[in-house]
């Protein structure tokens, strides 16, 4: 699962290199998605700061 | 900025992320220094504003593959700050190794930092965006292209074989990929 955003950012610059210029946008978005639903998962512990 | 200069700067900046990537294998593989979950989202930022670079040299340069770059570098700093707030407090420990007195995650921030000012810097010159006839891409740009290309399927098998097809362990001890619960190592053994 954590493998998901390289997954789909390698498929965007698949579909840039055959001139598929809004797949390669839609996939790139895809991954970014991907990369803020992992951090989300994995930011669980309350921060030690005042702010 | 004539669209060659704006070729030339963009190879150089991907040839830059290429390096910050192998730097990480560098420290993941030769220093035994295995990448956190956090670490590797930073990677995946990487990758995120890498993708820009990508787009500028392969399709030719446009004003929203500079936005890729900042968005796909902001997503990145979110994590490198997320990760440097966890630290931030003395005595409340760290996590890999320091290279110049500084963590990989603050590195990280500064180049995440510099990926947003130079887009920003290079969205300024607007002649690199008239259309022109595209020539051929030449050495520097196909090799830093097909050098991320590789980076990135590199991560998608490093990544698999930290954490497996689920999440990561928050301290990762070993590669997952060789430890009997994913039963890869018992395929060879008999039954």
């Amino acid at each position: 699962m954590m493998s998901l955003p390289f997954v789909l950012f390698a498929c965007g610059l698949g579909a840039a290199w055959t001139s598929r210029r809004v797949a390669a946008l839609g996939f790139w978005v895809a991954g970014v998605l991907m990369l803020l639903v992992l951090f989300r998962m994995h930011a669980t512990d309350v921060l030690n700061i005042a702010l | 900025m004539a669209p060659n200069l704006s070729r030339l700067l963009n190879a150089l900046g991907l040839v830059a992320v290429d390096t910050v990537l192998v730097l990480a294998f560098v420290d993941q593989l030769w220093f035994r220094d295995l990448p956190c979950p956090l670490c590797i989202l930073q990677r995946a930022g990487f990758v995120a504003a890498g993708f820009g670079l990508a787009l500028n040299l392969i399709l030719g340069p446009r004003p929203s593959h500079y936005g890729v770059m900042i968005l796909g570098a902001v997503a990145g700093a979110v994590v490198s700050v997320r990760q440097i707030l966890l630290h931030i407090v003395p005595g409340s420990g760290s996590y890999g190794n320091a290279i110049l007195d500084l963590h990989l995650y603050s590195w990280a921030l500064i180049a995440f930092s510099l990926i947003i000012i130079g887009s920003a810097i290079m969205l300024l010159f607007d002649r690199q965006f008239a259309a022109t006839e595209r020539d051929r891409l030449k050495v520097l740009p196909v090799s830093a292209v097909v050098l991320f290309v590789s980076l990135v399927v590199a991560n998608v098998v490093s990544t698999l074989a930290i954490c497996g097809v689920g999440l990561c362990p928050e301290t990762p001890g070993g590669y997952l990929i060789f430890n009997d619960n994913l039963s890869l190592t018992l395929l060879g053994q008999p039954l």
